[in-house]
């Protein structure tokens, strides 16, 4: 019936439902969910108006969905239901070089934005490290970061006004610029449970007229970690400031020859950006910062060329681990930058203590940690264990005044533990914004929210 | 006895009033500094005034992390005052920094000059507390600089005006004082606009401010005539300030503008002085509209908007953002009756222009009887929405916002 219906709205090319077509849409890329009753790809606005309205009327869940490079299962069907990809639409509509602005759909692959702007003299700044394959519509829907965040904020800075087709099929409009309610704000971030995203206006920020990256190897992540606490508190912000320790540079090196050191116990990939006269003061400023910590190694990546070998490296970190274990399992956690050292030290002991290798590449500047626990899935012991050290280095984040997600999200995998962080009522207020824009729960349900806060329980 | 007026000590003073006013069915008009009191319309009812005005500490100032957490009642120039001792700040640009509170501003989302260079005041929020209308005190975010736990429910109560809660407590990032501050000035003879704007806008050293201005000549500095100045302003090293000059003298030398005055000191003051004329009033006998859009259009919108008022026989002063397209029009009479015999024609051909033009100042009687806020956004049914549920029975603000929410 449902299956039929979507079939005469949008087209049977744009309907997929073969198991082995819905078995790729009951994963992102780390949970399993429910098989999807039918995948929809819609080519317009109005084509997602409409499947919204069919699944409505069939009593079909709805989860919008990316690339699925999500790692905490925001993009799964929890309760199967109808999956919509974004693949058809995935243009950029408008480009407004005057006013640094563009209008795109949700289906686009971040990191063709850059590209389709750069000869503009333009970009767009939110930079994930899955910016070859993720989408701008899901990045709107985590509000991804990325290493350049640090200076130029994440997703939800960078999103101007939203097209939105909400749980009727009704298509409504968000912009910074008009009076009322921000609705922009928590529609970015809502992980789909809000409304689903068919265009969006974003900021493109001008190319910098220079760039340099510096990269500084320590003996141990204590040292590198002291010494971004010794750039941040001395007031510099620079535009990225990365660490990788030594396993993560070990796996980075071996898979591209980036030009890490690999004798180091961990690296600060640090980038500047502005103007040559300005970088020359910043460059020595920041290099006896970090002597001072200890660094036994300091190098400036001169050509451009060199910049994104080290970039390149550190972007694709997430697979070289491959060759360290079969399966990692990646937490990200904030914390306060200047309790990095301690956090780290306590992702260690909690990894040690259940015999996993972890490697940690990460934002530091920004506190966003992002270790990669060691493991291989066909070994259920191991997959326990490395559940249990997550949770711990959960535990330890919201234990130095941190919180348990920085880019990723909260999904399915991390709702049970957003009660470490909030209280019943801060979680009842959120669920009324929810109230308004979903009150069936239709929405990607079983999402962000633990099990059990709801209208019912608010009112 | 509930009295008229209020200004609770504590987070939890102010719950259980707002909770019993809530209760008893009377409507409550929340305050800070009241410097944006003349922005948007006027609450329909208010039987008890909540002032935050003495929630007044900054919690804490991590200098270390670059953030703090201040609470909603503390002044924009005492809160700048505190983190400069640590030489930091958050780049809030609002009227009147004195009496303005952080709580009043941010809930007026009021927007700054110096948001295309810094961001928004809005994006530099990471965390916040509100009191509900049912006196449920709620957190959001945190005191990290990236977080998605959770609704970003902090952007929801700024620019909300008090009617969905009580904004208690604001947590936000911090940035270094830039090193060196300068204002440039210039005269801006009108026939040359046009250029100025499109020259300065393609600067390679963006400027924190730009801004022209026309008239306001007892509020920003540039004795002009009749011609209008430009206002710009630095803020960077002195590699970057020399630079920027350079460049900024050689771009306005192409347009036609021959003459820059450099101000190396005040320029914080100058900066400040531009903020007050956003809502100076000239008493009863004047109403500032502010029209937003974007970059490309704003000296056409500016010119526009001035010349429908010069139509209805108004006085205007204009103050225009090239940088974020930002328009104010002050419109005003030599006296009150005058002014009130003309403002209402006046305000229909303005509207005619930019119908979402928003009045920010203005003392003038006739006030109430004009739509403030312009036509309603587009998604108002949505934001109708949100206001039911959170103060389902009309209790905060009633009236004050958008479309008589």
């Amino acid at each position: 019936m449902v299956v039929q219906r979507l079939i005469d709205a949008l087209g049977a090319d744009a309907v997929k439902t073969q198991r082995e077509d819905l078995s790729v849409y009951a994963f992102d890329a780390y949970s399993e969910g429910q098989l999807p009753t039918a995948v929809v790809q819609p080519s317009s606005t109005r084509d997602v108006a409409a499947a919204v309205k069919i699944a409505k009327d069939c009593g079909e869940p709805i989860v919008a969905r990316g690339s699925g490079t999500g790692l905490c299962g925001g993009a799964v069907p929890a309760q199967g239901g109808i999956v919509f990809s974004f693949a058809r639409m995935n243009r950029v509509l408008e480009v407004d070089v005057r006013n640094r602005r563009a209008r795109v759909q949700p289906g686009l692959i971040n990191l063709d934005l850059s590209r389709a702007v750069a000869g503009a003299g333009l970009f767009y700044a939110p930079d994930p490290s899955s910016q070859k394959i993720s989408t701008i519509g899901g990045n709107i829907g985590t509000n991804a970061g990325g290493p350049h965040c640090l200076s130029y904020g994440t997703t939800v800075n960078h999103v101007l006004g939203l097209e939105v087709v909400d749980e009727n099929g009704e298509v409504f409009h968000t912009s910074l610029e008009e009076n009322g309610y921000d609705l922009t704000g928590p529609l970015v971030g809502s992980e789909g449970t809000l409304g689903i995203t068919c265009s969006a206006w974003v900021r493109l920020m001008k190319t910098p007229e220079a760039v340099r990256v510096w990269l500084a190897g320590f003996s141990d992540v204590d040292s590198a970690s002291a010494a971004v606490s010794a750039i941040i508190g001395a007031g510099i912000v620079p535009t990225a400031l990365e660490m990788l320790d030594r396993l993560a540079l070990q796996a980075v090196e071996a898979a591209f020859h980036s030009g890490y050191p690999t004798d180091a116990g961990a690296v600060l990939l640090i980038e500047g950006a502005g103007f040559e006269d300005d970088l020359n003061a910043y460059e020595s400023e920041i290099a006896v910062l970090v002597r001072e910590c200890g660094a036994l190694s300091w190098r400036s990546a001169r050509s451009e060329q060199e910049r994104e070998a080290l970039w390149a490296g550190r972007k694709g970190a997430l697979g070289a681990t491959g060759r360290i274990a079969p399966n990692y399992y990646i937490q990200d956690v904030v914390v306060p930058r200047t309790k990095l050292p301690n956090a780290l030290r306590a992702v260690e002991a909690a990894c040690d203590a259940r015999d996993i290798k972890v490697a940690n590449v990460f934002h530091a500047g920004d506190g966003n940690l992002h270790p990669l626990l060691m493991y291989d899935r066909s070994d259920k012991k191991q997959v326990g264990a490395v559940i249990d050290a997550g949770n711990e280095i959960l535990q330890v984040a919201v234990d130095l005044g941190g919180t348990i997600s920085g880019e990723h999200g909260i999904g399915y995998e991390k709702r049970g533990t957003l009660t470490r962080i909030f209280t019943t009522e801060d979680l009842a207020t959120m669920a009324r914004v929810r109230d308004v824009f979903d009150p069936k729960r239709r929405l990607n349900p079983e999402k962000i929210f633990p099990a059990g806060v709801g209208c019912a329980e608010v009112r | 006895m509930i009295a008229e007026r209020t200004a609770p000590k504590t987070v939890e003073e102010l719950a259980k009033t707002l909770a019993q006013c809530n209760d008893a069915g009377l409507a409550v008009t929340i305050e800070g500094g009241r410097t944006l009191h003349g922005m948007g319309s006027q609450p329909r009812r208010s039987d008890l005034v909540i002032s935050t005005t003495r929630l007044n500490e900054l919690l804490t100032h991590e200098y270390h992390d670059l953030t703090c957490s201040v609470r909603a009642g503390m002044t924009l120039a005492q809160l700048g005052e505190r983190l400069a001792q640590q030489g930091q700040f958050v780049p809030i640009d609002a009227p009147l920094r004195r009496k303005a509170t952080i709580g009043g501003t941010m809930a007026a989302g009021w927007l700054g000059p110096r948001r295309h260079f810094y961001g928004r005041s809005r994006d530099f929020a990471i965390g916040s507390q509100v009191v509900l209308a049912d006196g449920t005190i709620a957190n959001a975010g945190g005191m990290v600089v990236k977080n998605v736990s959770g609704y970003d429910m902090s952007k929801l109560y700024i620019g909300s005006f008090g009617t969905l809660g009580v904004i208690t407590q604001l947590n936000f990032k911090t940035l270094p004082v830039p090193q060196h501050r300068r204002v440039l000035i210039a005269r801006l003879p009108e026939r040359s606009r046009d250029r100025v704007v499109t020259q300065i806008a393609a600067l390679a050293v963006v400027p924190a401010a730009a801004c022209c201005v026309e008239g306001f000549r007892k509020n920003i500095e540039g004795e002009d005539g009749i011609d209008g100045r430009l206002f710009l302003l630095l803020e960077g090293s002195q590699a970057l300030l020399d630079r920027a000059t350079r460049d900024i003298r050689s771009a306005l030398g192409r347009a036609g503008v021959p003459e820059t005055i450099i101000l190396d000191s005040g320029a914080p003051e100058s900066l400040e002085r531009l903020l007050d004329a956003q809502i100076a009033t000239l008493g009863e006998r004047s109403m500032t509209y502010r029209s937003l859009g974007m970059p490309e259009t704003v000296e056409s919108r500016a010119r526009e908007l001035r010349d429908a008022a010069n139509r209805r026989e108004l006085f205007t002063d204009v103050l225009f953002d090239i940088m974020n397209g930002d328009v104010f029009v002050r419109v005003s009479e030599r006296d009150s009756r005058a002014f009130a015999e003309k403002i209402e024609n006046c305000d229909d051909e303005l509207r005619a222009i930019d119908p979402r033009s928003v009045i920010v100042a203005g003392d003038a009687p006739i006030r109430a009887s004009l739509n403030a806020w312009g036509a309603p956004p587009e998604s108002i049914a949505k934001m109708r929405g949100v206001k039911e549920r959170f103060d389902p029975k009309g209790t905060l603000n009633p009236g004050r916002f958008v479309d008589g929410i």
